[in-house]
């Protein structure tokens, strides 16, 4: 319900007097259509309404005068939830951002992050980003739509609607709800040093100005200085502000995956026939965290200000290197597939990353993300969190290794298991037992029914 | 070749020009330039001066003063006034093997070859696959009351070519540096030297003979966070000025120096502006169409994300220079212009 | 930094036809589909009547009216009674005030433009709070300011400024409302000819600078509705 009162046409003036009512009760409204008229000792004029919707009450008198700020009608507004509701048409707003709001965040970021020449006018999919900051949540979640927040900035000044292509940038880098800061350029223009201020005082999650050059390549004789890609600059923004902007702490452990080797060994080339796909440690991994974030929904979360938000479901991200660099496709909604589709995403999505083809939404909302650097050779790793997830799990290499089994010496395929996490949100018990319990569901489970030879 | 050996000068440094640096060992922006084309003269035999009025009388500038008692006749040339021979006979000397430096006894001047310069010299290696290393040197610029026939900024006429370098240092450092460079080059330059800089600034400069500046590479003269102003010429020395002002008001300008102007160092303004996220885009050459239209579009079409205001230029209208001290004055960007123009973008 | 802003000088333009052009440009304006407009004319004889004016503060019939040239116009603009004529600039600023709009500022601005031109002609004149809106040289009103918002975010009405204005015709009406307050104008002030033709570029000078205006001449097709020739 949106009330409607005595404007404020200038400075000095404070009343107004109703000269005539445009709309009756019961009389629909549309957005900016005028609903009465009043006039002030200085100037007449009609006043349009702010919402789409019904007149629900006529609260003053046509020739009645009143001070600025009195409620003279109330509107029933059309369509849209409750909820967050305010006088000044955030709702109607909302019902049509998030349309105009989800996509562009997505493709705008990967036109940021990718080079905005070369995805202008490109028929195919835009490049793909490098680990987006995350602009718009995973879609359950019950924070609002904040990235979409660009198109409902309230009015505060005749310039606070102009809002720069870098303030634009930073707010959807930063997830900053622009609606939230003030604009205390000309006219209420929201400048760069306004968002920066946001930014630096960490309302927001990374601490670092955004746009921080590379620092100058100094070259000797010989030195081969090769610019920086417009991915690799957006890579080091993102692990830059990771580092900065999250409490970092790194946890390891040890998981025996022996059986899971003689298993593999078993029914790869089946699995290669029947699906066409190589089946790999990944899926299998994914399966066992999925179960674990599960269980610790804290770690499936974000840290929102002052809440910690569960995200309901699980999209696993999961790192990807390829020749522009490093890239996190996301698995959506990983908790509710079984290992064999999985499987499949992974190797779909690894597949179009590597060809370029990724759309935006594929690289977004991951609410927990897998590296594998393994393949590569590495025993262990300290990955940097994908922002604004807590955590990041590192899979490295399988190695036979002697292990103390029963007092006795053993060798068996061991893998170290290890996940850097933010300790804002959580703290090292709670990264403890996860980890112990995807160690325990890879040690116990078996996966040979899952996989389907 | 006739030479003949010179005695050492005032600071005991050795032969001319080296000789006429001040007590301090500081250089002229004069001097500098001076002292790069004695230093490539002695280095490469095949590098050989014509102009006019550059050998007996040492230039109309006295940039070449000394070099014919030390270089002799057919090294240091003197030509008739003829500017379209001049380029050509560079061409043709560039063909056979030599490494001709051209000065031209006013920039504007250059206009008279301006066929040679564009048709011929700016497409010959394109054409026949051989490579010109030609030099044309001379002075530009203006707010010396010289006028509009000894005032211009040919820049954006030649730089439109595509195959010439064109070299705009404002510092006698960069001057030396480059002109070494382009003398080096074996592809044409444009060496413009701003006659208002020539004894105006001075600093010091390397005695290095393989002291070099690259070609193609700007230079941040003065580091900034509010506002970034690209410039090139004289107007790098009126930037500082309006920049210390501006700083007395708290507004922090940060001053790219281009020094080469084709082509341009892209990355080098691109990451102030990243910085700044202001642009002032400050040139002499004219308005429409001068070398800062260039750079304006450049700034918006690659780093528009990095924007909080528009891209403003300030730069003299496309008018003949005018003579009478008033108006010149009125013509190109002041002190205060600059001052104005970044309060407005600070303030936008 | 200057807001680029059309200009349009359609010259003399019936009192109808100009005030409808002006309603479909701010239309026009309050959905941003052109900048902000300045237009500035004359119109031929004519009397105005806003929201507050009284049916007995027209001192001539309707006929007499008529049969001196003239015509009555009732309009949505405030205030009372005026006169538009040969002689009188009269201005129609079609600005976009944003949504918090700052009627008093705007009204101010406006006086104080046209209190610049006065001053460049060399008649020196003031706004008086304690009467009313106006521009005035002592108690005699020399500029009558009346304005209207659409949609509480366009401008429309503006000013009427006498330069050489025939004042006999103020005696049809009880001007602006106020019996005791006189009219006067550029000319009757200077005691020499002041034409709206001189005051015209003064004009363009004094609204670009209160408003921040870059002024462009507008578009033949946002011209040409003021031209429409007089259906006789």
């Amino acid at each position: 319900m949106t009330s409607i009162q005595m404007p404020q046409l200038g400075e000095t003036i404070v009343e107004g007097t109703i000269l005539k009512w445009l709309k009756r009760e019961g009389d629909s409204v549309e957005r900016d259509e005028p609903l009465f008229e009043i006039s002030t000792d200085k100037v007449d004029t009609e006043v349009p309404s702010p919402v789409a919707g019904t007149v629900r009450k006529i609260l003053v008198e046509e020739g009645t005068t009143v001070p600025v700020g009195t409620a003279l009608m109330e509107i029933d507004e059309a369509g849209a939830a409750s909820g967050a509701a305010s006088g000044d048409g955030a709702s109607g707003d909302a019902a049509s951002s998030p349309a105009s709001g989800a996509a562009p965040p997505a493709g705008a970021t990967a036109d940021v992050s990718a080079g905005a020449a070369s995805s202008v006018g490109s028929s195919a999919a835009p490049p793909p980003a490098a680990p987006a900051p995350a602009a718009a949540p995973a879609p359950a979640s019950a924070a609002a739509p904040a990235a979409t927040a660009v198109a409902t900035v309230p009015d505060r000044g005749p310039r606070s609607q102009i809002l720069s292509p870098l303030v634009r940038r930073l707010a959807k880098e930063h997830d900053l709800d622009l609606a939230q800061i003030p604009g205390t350029g000309s006219g209420g223009r929201i400048t760069k040093a306004d968002v920066m201020a946001v930014i630096s005082s960490g309302a927001a999650a990374p601490a670092m100005a955004p746009a921080q050059p590379m620092p100058a390549p100094s070259a000797g004789i010989g030195d081969e200085v090769v610019p920086v890609s417009h991915i690799r600059r957006a890579i080091a923004e993102h692990m830059l502000a990771s580092t900065q902007g999250t409490a970092r702490a790194w946890t390891m452990v040890e998981v025996n995956v022996d059986h899971l080797v003689k298993l593999r060994e078993r029914v790869k080339d089946a699995f290669q026939e029947r699906y066409g796909i190589k089946i790999t440690y990944l899926p299998l991994v994914v399966r066992a965290t999925v179960d674990a974030l599960l269980e610790y929904p804290d770690v499936n979360g974000r840290l929102d200000g002052e809440n910690i938000v569960r995200h309901r479901f699980v999209n696993m991200g999961i790192a990807v290197s390829y020749d522009a660099g490093l890239i996190v496709p996301v698995v959506k909604g990983a908790d509710g597939m079984n290992t064999i589709g999985v499987a499949r995403s992974i190797a779909d999505l690894a597949a179009r990353a590597r060809a370029h083809q990724l759309t935006p939404d594929e690289v977004q909302g991951a609410t927990f993300t897998i590296t594998n650097p393994g393949p590569y050779g590495s025993i262990a790793s300290v990955p940097i969190i994908n922002q604004p997830n807590v955590g990041i799990l590192s899979l490295d290499a399988i190695v036979k290794r002697p292990v103390v089994i029963d007092d006795a010496i053993a060798i068996r395929s061991m893998v170290n298991l290890s996940m850097s996490w933010d300790h804002r949100v959580i703290d090292g018990e709670l990264a403890t037992r996860f980890l112990a319990r995807v160690k325990q569901n890879l040690e116990s489970w078996d996966f040979a029914e899952d996989l389907g030879v | 070749m006739a030479t003949q050996q010179v005695e050492a000068g005032a600071a005991g440094h050795g032969a001319e020009p080296r000789g006429k640096r001040g007590e301090d060992g500081q250089a002229t922006y004069l001097i500098a330039i001076a002292e790069a084309l004695w230093e490539e003269m002695e280095r490469d035999e095949r590098v050989f001066m014509l102009g006019e009025d550059i050998g007996v009388y040492g230039g109309a500038f006295k940039v070449t003063e000394g070099f014919i008692e030390r270089f002799g006749p057919e090294r240091v040339m003197d030509t008739p006034i003829a500017e379209e021979t001049i380029v050509g006979m560079s061409v043709g000397a560039a063909m056979e093997g030599l490494r001709p430096v051209a000065e031209f006894q006013y920039a504007d001047f250059m206009s008279s070859g301006f066929d040679e310069i564009t048709t011929v010299l700016s497409r010959y290696h394109y054409r026949a696959g051989v490579p010109l290393p030609v030099v044309l040197r001379g002075p530009s610029g203006g707010g010396v009351r010289a006028s509009s026939f000894h005032s211009i900024n040919p820049e954006p006429w030649y730089a439109y070519a595509g195959g010439i370098k064109i070299i705009c240092p404002a510092f006698p450092s960069d001057a030396k540096g480059l002109l070494k460079s382009a003398i080096r080059d074996d592809n044409p330059s444009m060496f413009l030297e701003h006659k208002w800089i020539y004894r105006r600034i001075k600093e010091q400069v390397s005695e290095d003979p393989e002291f070099l500046v690259p070609i193609g590479t700007a230079d941040v003269k003065r580091e900034g966070s509010d506002v970034s102003i690209i410039t090139y010429g004289a107007m790098v020395h009126k930037a500082l000025e309006a920049a210390e002002a501006l700083a007395q008001r708290g507004i922090s300008a940060e001053i790219v120096d281009l020094r080469t102007v084709y082509p341009l160092d892209e990355e080098t303004i691109l990451r102030s502006i990243e910085k700044t996220s202001r642009a002032l885009v400050l040139y002499e050459s004219y308005r429409f169409l001068g070398i800062g239209t260039e750079v304006a579009a450049v700034i918006a079409e690659k780093a528009f994300e990095h924007l909080d205001a528009p891209v403003v230029r300030l730069a003299p209208p496309n008018v003949p220079v005018p003579f009478s001290p008033p108006l010149e004055d009125a013509f190109l960007p002041q002190i205060a212009d600059i001052e104005a123009a970044v309060d407005r973008l600070a303030g936008w | 930094m200057p807001v680029p802003a059309w200009l349009i000088r359609p010259g003399t333009v019936p009192y109808d036809v100009g005030n409808a052009a002006m309603h479909r440009l701010a239309e026009r304006r309050l959905a941003d589909e052109i900048p902000d407009t300045v237009i500035l004319l004359e119109h031929p004889p004519v009397f105005t009547a806003g929201r507050r004016a009284k049916v007995d503060e027209l001192l001539w019939s309707p006929q007499e009216v008529e049969a001196r040239g003239g015509l009555v116009r009732m309009i949505d603009r405030g205030g009372s009674f005026t006169y538009h004529g040969p002689g009188q600039l009269v201005g129609y600023p079609i600005l976009g005030l944003g949504s918090r709009p700052d009627a008093v500022d705007y009204l101010r601005r406006l006086e104080e433009a046209v209190i610049g031109i006065c001053g460049d002609v060399g008649v020196a004149s003031e706004r008086r709070a304690d009467v009313q809106t106006g521009v005035w040289v002592g108690n005699d009103k020399i500029c009558a300011i009346g304005v209207r918002l659409m949609r509480a975010r366009v401008t429309l009405h503006g000013f009427a400024l006498n330069c050489e204005t025939d004042l006999s015709w103020f005696r049809g009406i009880v001007a602006c409302g106020l019996p005791e307050h006189g009219q006067t104008s550029l000319s009757d002030q200077l005691g020499r000819r002041v034409s709206v033709a001189d005051v015209l570029p003064l004009a363009e000078r004094h609204l670009a600078e209160v408003f921040d205006l870059s002024f462009q001449p507008a578009p033949a097709e946002i011209v040409s509705p003021f031209q429409v020739a007089d259906a006789v």
